[in-house]
């Protein structure tokens, strides 16, 4: 078990967004959480990285502990966490600098400035990504001349270069066609050999596609957390069932 | 990059083809066993059976997984709802070779028959379009299934002929009924396997190139204009 939340409850000044989630996250699995708009998901994924914190009178209680260790206590390093615990977002968020420099973007944050040490990581972050062969000779070339597919994948090298731990991924095809949003999904299912995935999406399907585990949420609650398979074919309960077959939601 | 659901089609295709070569094994094991009144080999067709069995399930299992989880159309559908049928059909097939291996103890208890040819021309024939509808699947080969399915009645009349041998038998010497019996039903038991295989060549077409020609399908469509 990588990530375990207990009774955690969280607050947008007196809304209550979460309301008692339980949850265990495995490793190297893709784990997706859907459910309606408006129903807590993305707030659910941004207690992982603590990026509720920029939200002013946001309060939280219950734990959530990452390899043991409590993410709120107040001696937890912030820096290590989002290094640990990188995000991918709805659009391709590329800096307006090179590819090279966007990839080598976190690792010079954290120090390392040797050039041969930087191309090493910059091609390897690339390559994961199933970047490197196509891009090589427009390393230089600014990272917002790519297509958008090119760009997300850019972000997600980005996330890589700095060795992250688990990757949170908050719609990360809703801006991208048909046909980018298939490769990054495969993209994904090669990813979890090494890291451990959480996505949060409002397309069902593509949860279906790639998670292993899935929760469903609504206002608020986790209603069910399940294998795909068991939520896909025979979830547990009513309004998961009403929500995957297009019923309410 | 593969798409992994393409890998997870070609898992569902190698455990299919695992199975078919169990259906194939019990089938000729059957047969021998019935040939040289061998109960020790008859009494092995069961345990094979219960590992076509727990095949029939997985892979009944796998294909639900994949139509829920992805939603598959065109050939990626018609593959899996052929395979769906053919895994029924695959499974039928292991239960006539445990039928004709439960004749091999009776049928040894029993006054000696002339011996009937025909069943062995017969199950050579079945065994033949088995394979054949196999090969067909293997190679998503229309053409081969087809001619299949035309040999279906070939083995009908070896049924009837076969009877015909049999029931002559029994009328001139009453004593033999006891073991024709057991052999009229060996000679049914072929028959239905040559029947699933006819099934499993139309789901082959069917995949390859959506028609369903079952129950001559397509001339009553023809027939109608």
């Amino acid at each position: 078990m990588i990530i375990k939340i207990a009774n955690l409850n969280l607050y947008y000044d007196k809304f209550q967004a979460l309301k008692n989630v339980n949850l265990s996250i495995k490793e190297n699995l893709i784990t997706g959480i859907i459910g309606p708009s408006g129903c807590g998901k993305s707030t659910l994924l941004r207690v992982f990285n603590r990026m509720n914190d920029l939200i002013k009178n946001v309060k939280i209680t219950g734990s959530i502990l990452i390899d043991e260790k409590d993410i709120y206590s107040p001696v937890y390093d912030l820096i290590l966490l989002r290094k640990n615990v990188g995000m991918v977002f709805q659009r391709p968020n590329a800096f307006p600098i090179s590819i090279f420099d966007n990839v080598a973007y976190g690792p010079r944050v954290w120090g390392i400035n040797d050039k041969k040490t930087l191309i090493e990581i910059v091609e390897r972050s690339l390559a994961a990504v199933d970047l490197f062969d196509s891009i090589k000779d427009r390393l230089k070339d600014s990272a917002l001349s790519l297509s958008a597919e090119k760009q997300q994948r850019l972000c997600i090298a980005r996330l890589l270069a700095v060795e992250p731990q688990i990757l949170l991924m908050d719609e990360p095809c809703s801006a991208l066609d048909p046909i980018a949003t298939g490769k990054i999904e495969e993209l994904m299912l090669e990813l979890k050999k090494k890291y451990t995935i959480i996505i949060v999406t409002h397309n069902m399907q593509q949860a279906a596609r790639v998670a292993d585990e899935v929760g469903f949420m609504l206002l608020g609650e986790l209603i069910e957390f399940n294998s795909v398979k068991k939520i896909f074919t025979n979830p547990s309960d009513e309004r998961t069932f009403g929500y995957i077959s297009g019923r309410f939601g | 990059m593969d798409r992994h659901f393409d890998e997870e089609l070609q898992k569902v295709k190698k455990d299919l083809l695992e199975m078919i070569s169990l259906v194939e094994e019990a089938i000729t094991k059957s047969l021998e066993a019935l040939k040289k009144q061998d109960i020790k080999m008859a009494s092995e067709i069961q345990e094979i059976d219960h590992q076509i069995d727990k095949f029939e399930i997985a892979i009944e299992e796998q294909c639900i997984e994949l139509i829920a989880r992805h939603q598959p159309v065109g050939a990626d559908l018609r593959f899996l709802i052929g395979v769906i049928k053919m895994n029924n059909d695959l499974e039928r097939m292991g239960d006539h070779a445990v039928n004709i291996a439960s004749y091999v103890a009776y049928l040894i208890e029993q006054p000696r028959i002339k011996p009937v040819s025909n069943i062995w021309s017969m199950a050579r024939e079945v065994k033949e379009m088995l394979n054949d509808s196999v090969k067909s699947f293997m190679d998503n080969d229309a053409a081969r299934a087809q001619k299949v399915c035309e040999r279906d009645s070939v083995v009908d009349e070896m049924r009837d002929e076969t009877i015909r041998i049999l029931l002559t038998y029994m009328l001139e010497e009453p004593e033999t009924i006891g073991s024709a019996i057991p052999l009229l039903l060996v000679a049914k038991n072929l028959e239905r396997i040559a029947d699933l295989s006819t099934n499993i060549c139309e789901d082959v077409i069917y995949i390859a190139q959506a028609r369903v020609i079952k129950h001559h399908a397509e001339e009553r469509e023809l027939g109608s204009y």
